[in-house]
């Protein structure tokens, strides 16, 4: 204490000039700072006493500093708040002199204590709030006592602290000065090297505290306002830390790893910026629930593959077409015929991909044989093969490479066991930040909960299991049944349109001419919604309804698709037929072209015949590539008028009609619509599938899809946002992305197979397209290889493709993959056992656990019986001990060792009643 | 010209349609249809027959075979909108908790709710029923009379709702309503409440049950209960009387009182 006295006349400059390093180099905190200490002191130093394992002289350390700054600024404003606690305050500053020498004794109680109360801190908090804002406890008084002496220590540590800065700070601020005078109750002196160490160490445990806090289990009003604490702590302090001359380097390093700290978090809320959409995913998850943020997330994923195929088509195939191929005029495949002249640039043309359209880089006839083009001798056949090999070889790579992914992430519990705890425990959906998706999400659980009691109980009855049966195959007979009748009426349409296609398209209507498309559409609409009825009657779980739905619609949808590609491969033979037609027409036209005009002598030039009036070939890859996108168009196009119909005309109507209906059309009949998932990955799945398909006779396909992908993410987030409502049973999705995947996976497989086959069996078309006059279409590779390669390199291709070599290598695959499927199986089968192992262990612990609760239980029952008997004895004793060794004694006892000195009312066995009795008995019997 | 391969493209949606709908193509059908047809046929009204039923079918002075009988009548021959067995039932359970002593009832209709009130009031107690039309006033009379309830236990107060309620406390000398049962028109929920309200019939503590808010549904009275904050509030789930398949609610508030 007088060491104190005595640095306040000597440093009272250096603690004004040290507070206004502060202010500099923790200048940030400070600006708040203000705000914050108010706040503080409202709260008064009950907060902090109740706030961390961190060890109480450390904290003392901290509050003690804080005060400093109160006592700082106290007189300057004169508040409302906190008066008492000033009061208190003012007390303790004229005490602390005069205690000194008592406090001194009391630190050591203090000390010895410290260890015991670390572990009380957390129960203590809370009574001890109270305890302060009550008026004077005795117990209290004595612990003030205890805790002024720390306060004393840290007081001069940090003064001392100031002290050793002012060597380091140059500027001063003008606002501390006036409060250079209440700075008295501080007092500098020199640190010594085992306070230092204290003083580390405490800065160590903060650091070890900041670290757990996340796992203790406090309530999170407590954990934000130690985290606070202790960052300003280490923050204050730290810096100081170093010796000598290191500690400016140290400060300054300090300073640049929390510089450096500072930049990475910024870097990557700037790489979260980066992600496209993530803000309205974002907001929809926390609208609709995981469910349909997955949707999202699988279309914008869906996008970013689309991207790279664009990329892929468009710069390696369609660009160096347009730029250094032959340009459009200069021969037959690449001007639109004289007969298609006039209406080529129609509108009505174009929008069906004909015209000028069908004649360019958009599609597979426009290409030239040419070998190399340009002065970058660019090998465009070879690059159109291989751009088309190597977007599915892409897709294919991806889309595992997603899988694998995915199947490490999940793949956790099982669903069958613990059926309850599983719902109790993990049913909530906590990326909801809705209230009305939040009552959805509530009432779901409850639901959920009485249909597993019921479905338990059910499965204990299953008296009706016959019922179920016959409902279950009546259902699966009826969607079999609608299935061959859409797969019927498909067929039928497509028959029908290739008798139109032979009488020629004009002479039909536009209806009749976009029949094949719009029937499709309206069926893969339409159908889900009638399997989504019929699936009610089997009463399947929820999970469960939805993956049968799925699978409905994707044997739906599989459907319609291979029913369109049967008919384009009758189409394809079709024009085939033609095609051998016009070649010997083609032979005719050209002996009687040159019969007819080079009659005498054959040196004069050949004639020149316009590119558009020579005859050609129907070339069929152009006539797949134009069904393909006008496919695309025109499911994109259901797509986009459904959602306006379906969803946003709806709603007005069910919002504006619902002022004057006479029923409420929101809550009942109509109402909004519901945002429909599987329906909806489906089509995006189905719709990438054609894309995969039709890529190769359209290079386009890749951009249209972007095109398609980016305005159905705005439109389909607004739309989701504006007019659904959260789903009736908001599921959550985090299992089903890599079913999802699944799927894709089989259509990225069902949609490569035709594709292949026609590229392997049919031979291209003799006078459209880069691989025309070869006789297969892979032959583009034979050829690089002949005339491209050295010759020792296709000799050793041609070794190295012979099946001798081959069918060794798929064998060694084969066993590789069942070596690594085998051992996958066993890793499993350890995973189980280990899990078994560990649910053993837990029950074993539990019932250790009980029976030392049991034990417990024992002790404390002859606790109290000892008590009861020593009843008389032991309270006068109680009060003695009270009245003299008040800093020894923690101020809420809460082991049941404390319950031997006889701590009245903390026993949980015994009432305070009778305790009180106890004691008031003798007392009577006194007076 | 539209040809048929599309418009066969449409038959799923309106099978899908039929069928998701089915329980209020067959409420159209039971609710209205029949009820045309029958009053045709009959020339008497749709409470006239019920009430011809329950006459010919009921125990005179045992409310519990009365309201049997029209549950019987409501769903094997024609339907009348009565609050019905099952919620009822929730009707049953809140007033025993409760035991009101001042019960007031919005929209007699047939005076089946008024019966199904009235025997589960405790000893004492006074139901205020009030009916705007006045040919089912007289043939709930009857039913409540048939039913062996006296004009102590059960007053039928033939006028508008709206003109009723701010009556209430000069006319009929209402201190407070315990208890009030909403079932006519959905419209008048809201304003009704309100009048309550104003009125200052409501104690702390007072249960206004409101039938049919889901279906045909009450969505401004509901939205006003919900941010008024003068009441408790929930919802009993259940489905429209006689007719499964259609959702429809109880609002159950209790008045709190302006804090």
């Amino acid at each position: 204490m007088t060491k104190c006295g005595v640095s306040v006349l000597t440093t009272g400059d250096e603690d004004e000039v040290s507070s206004c390093y502060e202010e500099h180099e923790w200048g940030k905190n400070r600006v708040k700072g203000r705000e914050k200490e108010r706040e503080k002191k409202k709260r008064g130093n009950a907060r902090k006493k109740g706030a961390s394992r961190a060890g109480r002289g450390d904290e003392e350390l901290e509050e003690r500093a804080e005060r400093g700054e109160k006592g700082r600024r106290r007189r300057k404003r004169d508040n409302h708040d906190g008066k008492g606690r000033e009061r208190d305050e003012e007390e303790q500053a004229e005490e602390k002199s005069g205690r000194a020498a008592k406090n001194k004794k009391n630190l050591k109680n203090e000390r010895t204590r410290k260890m015991e109360q670390e572990e009380r801190d957390t129960e203590e908090g809370d009574a001890k709030r109270k305890k302060k804002n009550e008026s004077a406890k005795r117990e209290e008084k004595k612990e003030d006592g205890g805790k002024r002496a720390v306060k004393e220590k840290a007081n001069a540590v940090k003064t001392k602290k100031h002290k050793k800065k002012v060597e380091t700070s140059e500027e001063e601020d003008v606002e501390e000065e006036e409060e250079e005078e209440k700075e008295k109750e501080l007092r500098p002196e020199s640190l010594s090297p085992e306070e230092l160490e204290k003083l580390k160490e405490a800065v160590d445990e903060k650091k070890k505290l900041i670290q757990t806090l996340r796992g203790k289990p406090w309530p999170m009003k407590k954990k934000l306002s130690t985290l606070r604490e202790s960052q300003e702590f280490l923050e204050k302090y730290e810096g100081a830390l170093g010796k000598g001359k290191g500690r400016r380097l140290y400060a300054y390093k300090v300073m640049m790893t929390k510089k450096w700290m500072k930049f990475q978090r910024d870097f990557e809320n700037f790489k979260t910026a980066c992600i496209p959409w993530e803000m309205k995913i974002k907001e929809i998850e926390s609208h609709f629930g995981s469910s349909v943020a997955s949707y999202f997330i699988f279309l914008r994923w869906m996008y970013g593959i689309n991207m790279i195929l664009f990329g892929l088509t468009f710069g390696l195939v369609m660009v160096p077409e347009a730029l250094m191929g032959r340009p459009y005029g200069s021969m037959p495949r690449k001007t639109v015929p004289r007969a298609d002249e006039a209406s080529a640039m129609d509108f009505a043309v174009l929008w069906d991909f004909g015209g000028y359209a069908q004649y360019s880089v958009l599609f597979y006839g426009y290409y030239n044989n040419q070998r190399a083009i340009g002065w970058l001798k660019f090998r465009m056949p070879l690059s159109y093969f291989l751009v088309g090999v190597g977007t599915v070889a892409y897709s294919y790579m991806v889309v595992i490479r997603t899988m694998a992914r995915n199947a490490n992430e999940s793949g956790g519990g099982d669903d069958n066991s613990f059926n309850f705890s599983w719902k109790m425990f993990t049913s909530w959906d906590y990326l909801i930040g809705n209230p009305e998706t939040a009552d959805n999400k509530f009432a779901s659980i409850t639901t959920s909960f009485k249909e597993a009691i019921l479905e338990e109980q059910e499965s204990r009855k299953d008296d009706n299991i016959h019922l179920t049966r016959f409902l279950r195959v009546l259902a699966n007979f009826l969607v079999m049944c609608c299935l061959a009748g859409s797969g019927y009426l498909i067929y039928f349409v497509v028959r029908r349109s290739q008798k139109f296609a032979l009488d020629g398209l004009d002479n039909h209507s536009w209806w009749e001419r976009n029949e094949v498309n719009m029937v499709m559409s309206l069926l893969g609409m339409f159908c889900p919604m009638l399997f989504d009825v019929i699936s009610t009657l089997e009463n399947y779980h929820p999970r469960i309804a939805l993956q049968w739905q799925l699978g409905r619609i994707f044997a739906l949808f599989l459907g319609n698709l291979y029913t369109f590609i049967i008919a384009l491969m009758d189409e394809i033979n079709l024009k085939r037929k033609e095609e051998e037609i016009v070649k010997f027409n083609m032979t005719v036209w050209e002996a009687s072209l040159y019969n007819g005009t080079v009659p005498e002598n054959s040196t004069a030039p050949p004639v020149t015949i316009h590119p558009a009036d020579v005859p050609r070939g129907p070339c069929w890859e152009t006539m797949v590539g134009q069904e393909f996108v006008r496919l695309i168009i025109s499911d994109t196009m259901t797509t986009y008028i459904t959602l306006l119909i379906g969803d946003f005309l709806r709603a007005v109507l069910v919002r504006f009609l619902n002022y004057c209906w006479c029923w409420d059309l929101e809550a009942g009949f109509p109402s909004y619509s519901e945002f429909d998932v599987s329906g909806n990955v489906l089509g995006l799945i189905f719709n990438q599938g054609m894309i995969w398909m039709g890529a190769f006779y359209a290079p386009c396909l890749p951009a249209l899809n972007v095109l398609r992908l980016h305005v159905s993410m705005y439109l389909q987030c607004w739309a989701v946002m504006c007019c659904n409502v959260p789903q009736e049973r908001v599921f959550k999705a985090s299992g089903s992305n890599n079913f999802y995947m699944a799927m894709l996976l089989v259509i990225l497989f069902l949609s490569t197979l035709p594709a292949i086959y026609t590229i392997v069996t049919i031979p291209p078309s003799f006078d459209c397209g880069p691989f025309s006059g070869k006789s297969r279409m892979f032959d583009v590779i034979q050829e690089t290889l002949e005339s491209d390669f050295p010759a020792w390199f296709s000799k050793v291709f041609s070794y190295a493709s012979n099946p001798g070599l081959v069918l060794p290598f798929l064998l060694l695959m084969v066993l590789a993959i069942y070596y690594l499927q085998s051992t996958s199986k066993s890793f499993k089968e350890a995973n189980v056992e280990l899990k078994k192992k560990l649910q053993m262990q837990n029950e074993e612990n539990k019932k250790k656990s009980k029976r030392a609760a049991l034990k417990a239980a024992m002790d404390l029952e002859e606790a109290r019986k000892a008590m009861t008997q020593n009843g008389r004895n032991a309270t006068p004793l109680l009060t003695d001990q009270e009245g003299q060794l008040p800093a020894t004694r923690a101020p809420v006892p809460r082991t049941y060792h404390h319950g031997n000195h006889g701590a009245p009312g903390y026993l949980p066995g015994i009432p305070r009643q009778t305790e009180a009795r106890v004691h008031r008995a003798p007392s009577l019997q006194r007076h | 010209m539209v040809s048929p391969a599309i418009a066969l493209a449409f038959l799923p949606l309106v099978v899908t349609l039929i069928i998701r709908y089915r329980y209020y193509f067959v409420l159209f059908y039971r609710a209205f249809l029949v009820r045309v047809w029958q009053d045709c046929a009959t020339g008497l009204s749709r409470e006239e027959r019920a009430f011809q039923y329950v006459l010919t079918n009921a125990t005179p002075g045992d409310p519990d075979s009365i309201l049997e009988a029209f549950d019987q009548w409501c769903s094997k021959v024609e339907f009348i909108s009565n609050i019905g067995p099952k919620k009822g039932k929730i009707l049953d359970r809140l007033l025993m908790e409760q035991s009101p002593m001042t019960v007031l009832e919005l929209g007699a209709h047939c005076g089946y709710s008024a019966v199904r009130m009235a025997r589960c009031l405790p000893l004492g107690a006074r139901l205020y029923s009030v009916e705007m039309d006045q040919r089912n006033a007289t043939i709930a009379e009857k039913v409540i009379r048939l039913a062996g309830f006296d004009d102590d236990t059960v007053e039928l107060i033939v006028s508008p709702s709206d003109e009723v309620i701010p009556r209430l406390r000069s006319d009929y000398g209402l201190e407070t309503v315990d208890f009030v049962f909403m079932d006519h028109w959905k419209k008048c929920y809201l304003p009704d409440l309100q009048l309550l309200e104003g009125s200052g019939l409501l104690g702390k503590g007072s249960m206004i049950l409101a039938d049919n808010v889901l279906f045909p549904g009450a969505p401004n009275f509901l939205r006003y209960v919900r941010k008024s904050g003068l009441y408790e509030w929930r919802i009993h789930q259940a489905t429209l009387e006689y007719i499964r398949g259609i959702r429809d609610g109880m609002a159950e508030l209790v008045y709190q009182g302006i804090k």
